[in-house]
């Protein structure tokens, strides 16, 4: 698939990057164009590939924001990104829209500028083009807070409303010890870089050899097709060791045997990107359709094991909508399979959100009621006997 | 986040210098010199290193009510001036009246000569009308000074004053009405609370003073005197311990971000993040906790090692995740610059400022939703102030519009029952006094001038010790 790539926000921003990061290093070629925007002029200087000309600054001429965020204030987010639509839009005009299949608007949900100015983009592409306009989504771990629940629970509602796809990522299911505060979510965004790049950049090799069975854009488009909000599995396996293991095999001359042993590698490799962690957490039987992308060396992936794989989540998500194709790598050490799960409808964690939200909902209200009330008590004696100076 | 510092009266000044003496020490550029200290009284400025001849600007020159020592006691521009508005207020209206008396009794209270027992009869007398007056009077000169403050390089304004005084509260108040409508930016205050220990008549003005000064901020932070206090030798050295504090405060706050030297952080604090914090307005108060961070003896092995695996899959960092938590809630936990009841806290921010490559970043998280459970609000905002090879590691906690404060209803009893002890004082003299049935204000000044002569015996200004008291 060819992208137009979009990141709004921090956490899209840096994860855009590391997306085109991952394509330069495994030799792929996904995001055609790339673009971030934030309402942080320091943020802007962040990401390191993607051209000075495509970072836009927004809302810096706003009251509020003046080119130093918006404080986590979805509001304003989306308020500067409605007023400064026609710079979004300029910047826009130079890709070439038909040499693309799809755009990506990456957020993350929890901070003001990804939630708030992110659905104000998408609507704005929607407008202008015809191609599905995707969205990957961060969703808010619960120590973040209610704050960022609530900007979560709100743009989910736009994003999904908006776009032909939701693909979530779930900070908690990917919370671990021992990242420092400079790590930040280094390692969370090259986690979901290789899984969205693998999955999306399927049949996008150059000058490769297209297999018979080569998964297609068309495809995973189909598969996105459902809209709601979609997860992703992943899981890869070195086959470094298996090439030279290929001369002894023949000297043992089993080829049958290493057949079938190979048939259940690539079963037992579905089986894990589907068991592990997904990109959000759900119930996979929720599932809508699916698809298998297979990137590695094509002599690796095993005809008979992509069939029987392909047979087991058809089950294990009670769909009969499972496509399952290979995206051959020659080159690649390694063989990923991604699993890529549509409109799956069960997800805990994104009802714990709207819990979240609901929560700090009330209590920002409730706040909001008494404030200047409580003020004035605070500053005034109890009988009122003091006067103001002037 | 830049900002510019607007000091008023002698407490304010003095905060405002050490404010970019302390920049300066730190590497920081928070001001970039948008600084100002206004002053009904020269000698405030004495003190002041860091501030130029035309970032300090005297008031109430030509004021009646405003007096100067005289020539022969105190050396020094513009004492001529006020030789003469001494001689002109000595023969003119009511307020000089009341205020004639009062000099003398003060003057031979305290050896006028001694600097360290000085005196708020000079300036405005320690009288907030007066101050108002003044500044009410010297409007064009107040917007002609401000001119000097560059608003495209700032994104907030703090007022600094010490609330107790006459120049702090009576010009703080109009200068913040006159900030409020030139700037479009935030304006915020600093203000310090008088001690116990200080006159009665500087609770009255304080407790005046959050009437007119919280209404007229974006925000107000308070330093609370009292809590602070330490019975030490020395006045002077207790005074000058609370304005360190509360300066590294502020600093560790607004200067988060502005060092001259730093790393780029995912996860640090932008400036739109503290305005939110303080846009409800109300009464902020900040607390802090440092620790100090075991630097390893094979430094340098160590981190030859851990540039060669850029991100180590080990489960330590040097700063694990409970030590950080810990921090952040013995921070919330620390004596706060006027202490409050946490729960009522509106909002809260967060700034951990230290080394990003030791810290453990799930430990912020969890500090961070820890104060949202503690101070029961979901509005907590946190950032990090990356510092490489910092060996301290401190959590700096803003507590917004904090509503149950204790210690600012004591000010307002004491307060009440000061004010009713003038009153009726007051309404003693009036019967007797019947020229000067004017005007309320002139009413207050009367007051206030009463009220100093029975304070006078004990008598001290926050903003006025230059020395160790004690000698």
């Amino acid at each position: 698939m060819k992208l137009a790539t979009i990141g709004v926000g921090n956490a899209g921003s840096k994860l855009i990057d590391q997306m085109i990061e991952f394509e330069f290093e495994t030799g792929r070629n996904l995001c055609r164009h790339a673009l971030v925007i934030n309402t942080a002029r320091t943020d802007l200087a962040k990401p390191q590939h993607i051209d000075e000309d495509r970072r836009v600054l927004i809302g810096d001429t706003h009251r509020k924001a003046r080119g130093h965020g918006v404080g986590g204030d979805a509001e304003i987010g989306a308020e500067v990104a409605k007023t400064d639509i026609d710079e979004i839009r300029r910047v826009f005009d130079d890709v070439e829209i038909h040499e693309v299949d799809a755009v990506l608007v990456a957020a993350g949900l929890g901070g003001g500028t990804g939630s708030g100015a992110a659905p104000v983009v998408i609507d704005e592409l929607q407008k202008m083009y015809d191609e599905p306009i995707y969205g990957l989504g961060v969703l808010p771990g619960t120590y973040e807070g209610g704050r960022p629940a609530l900007n979560a629970a709100r743009s989910l509602q736009s994003f999904v409303n908006k776009v032909d796809n939701f693909i979530a990522f779930d900070n908690d299911a990917w919370r671990s010890r021992g990242q420092t505060i400079e790590q930040g979510y280094e390692e969370m965004n090259e986690e979901l870089a290789t899984r969205i790049v693998t999955l999306l950049a399927a049949g996008e090799v150059d000058e490769s050899e297209v297999g018979e069975n080569a998964m297609d854009s068309s495809d995973i488009m189909r598969t996105l097709d459902t809209g709601g909000v979609s997860s992703i599995g992943y899981a890869s396996t070195d086959v470094s060791v298996t090439k030279e293991g290929l001369l002894a095999k023949f000297n043992e001359s089993e080829e049958v045997q290493s057949e079938s042993t190979d048939a259940a590698k690539i079963k037992g490799l579905v089986r894990r990107a589907t068991n592990s962690r997904l990109t959000v957490p759900c119930d996979v039987s929720s599932a809508d359709r699916a698809l298998i992308v297979f990137a590695g060396p094509p002599d690796v992936i095993s005809r008979k094991g992509v069939e029987s794989a392909r047979e087991w989540l058809e089950q294990e998500a009670d769909t009969v909508d499972v496509l399952a194709g290979d995206d051959p790598r020659p080159d690649s050490s390694t063989l990923a399979a991604v699993v890529l799960l549509s409109n799956v409808t069960d997800t805990p964690r994104i009802s714990e959100i709207q819990n979240q939200a609901v929560d700090a909902q009330n209590k920002i209200q409730q706040q909001d009621a008494v404030r200047e009330e409580e003020i004035q008590s605070l500053i005034t004696d109890d009988d009122n006997d003091l006067d103001p100076i002037v | 986040m830049k900002i510019a510092f607007i000091g008023v009266g002698g407490c304010g000044t003095r905060l405002v210098d050490r404010v970019v003496r302390a920049e300066r020490d730190t590497d920081r550029s928070v001001t970039d010199g948008n600084v100002l200290a206004f002053n009904t009284e020269p000698r405030a400025f004495d003190q002041t290193t860091a501030l130029a001849a035309d970032q300090r600007i005297l008031l109430g020159d030509t004021h009646p009510a405003v007096t100067r020592r005289d020539s022969n006691d105190h050396r020094r521009n513009g004492d001529e001036k006020s030789v003469d508005s001494r001689e002109r207020s000595a023969e003119t209206d009511t307020v000089n009246s009341t205020k004639a008396p009062q000099e003398t009794s003060s003057s031979s209270d305290n050896n006028s000569d001694d600097p360290s027992a000085q005196i708020t009869e000079y300036g405005v007398g320690g009288n907030p009308e007066v101050g108002a007056q003044v500044a009410q009077a010297d409007r064009p000169e107040i917007r002609r000074a401000l001119d000097r403050i560059d608003e495209t390089e700032v994104a907030a304004v703090m007022l600094v004053s010490g609330l107790g005084g006459g120049t702090g509260s009576g010009v703080g108040s109009v200068l913040l009405g006159e900030l409020q409508s030139i700037y479009e930016t935030s304006v915020y205050t600093l203000g310090v609370l008088p001690a116990r220990v200080e006159p009665d008549r500087r609770a009255l003005t304080a407790a005046r003073g959050l009437r007119t000064i919280v209404p007229q901020s974006d925000s107000v932070f308070l330093v609370d005197n009292d809590a602070w206090w330490q019975n030490t030798d020395s006045v002077a050295n207790c005074y000058e311990s609370i304005n360190t504090m509360a300066v590294e405060r502020v600093l560790g706050i607004f200067g988060a971000g502005e060092r001259d030297h730093m790393s780029v952080s995912e996860m640090r604090i932008d400036p739109a993040d503290i305005k939110r914090t303080l846009e409800i307005g109300g009464v902020a108060t900040i607390g802090r906790q440092t620790l100090d961070i075991e630097v390893q003896s094979e430094g340098l092995l160590a981190r030859v090692l851990r540039l060669l695996a850029r991100s180590p899959s080990t489960d330590d960092v040097p700063v694990d995740a409970s030590t950080v938590k810990n921090l952040i809630s013995q921070a919330v936990r620390s004596e706060m610059t006027v202490p409050c009841d946490i729960s009522s806290a509106d909002r809260v921010l967060v700034i951990l400022t230290g080394p990003p490559d030791t810290i453990s970043r799930k430990g912020f998280e969890t500090g961070r939703y820890l104060l949202e459970e503690e101070t029961e609000t979901v509005e907590v905002l946190a950032g990090d102030e990356p510092v490489q090879d910092a060996t301290e590691l401190t959590a700096t906690v803003v507590l917004s519009n904090v509503t149950t404060v204790p210690r600012i209803d004591q000010l307002q009893r004491r307060a009440v029952t000061i004010q009713k002890t003038i009153d009726s004082s007051d309404t003693a003299k009036r019967s007797s006094d019947t020229e000067q049935s004017d005007t309320t204000s002139t009413g207050q000044q009367r007051n206030q001038s009463t009220v100093e002569k029975s304070a006078a015996s004990d008598e001290f200004d926050f903003g006025d010790i230059e020395s160790d008291t004690s000698s």
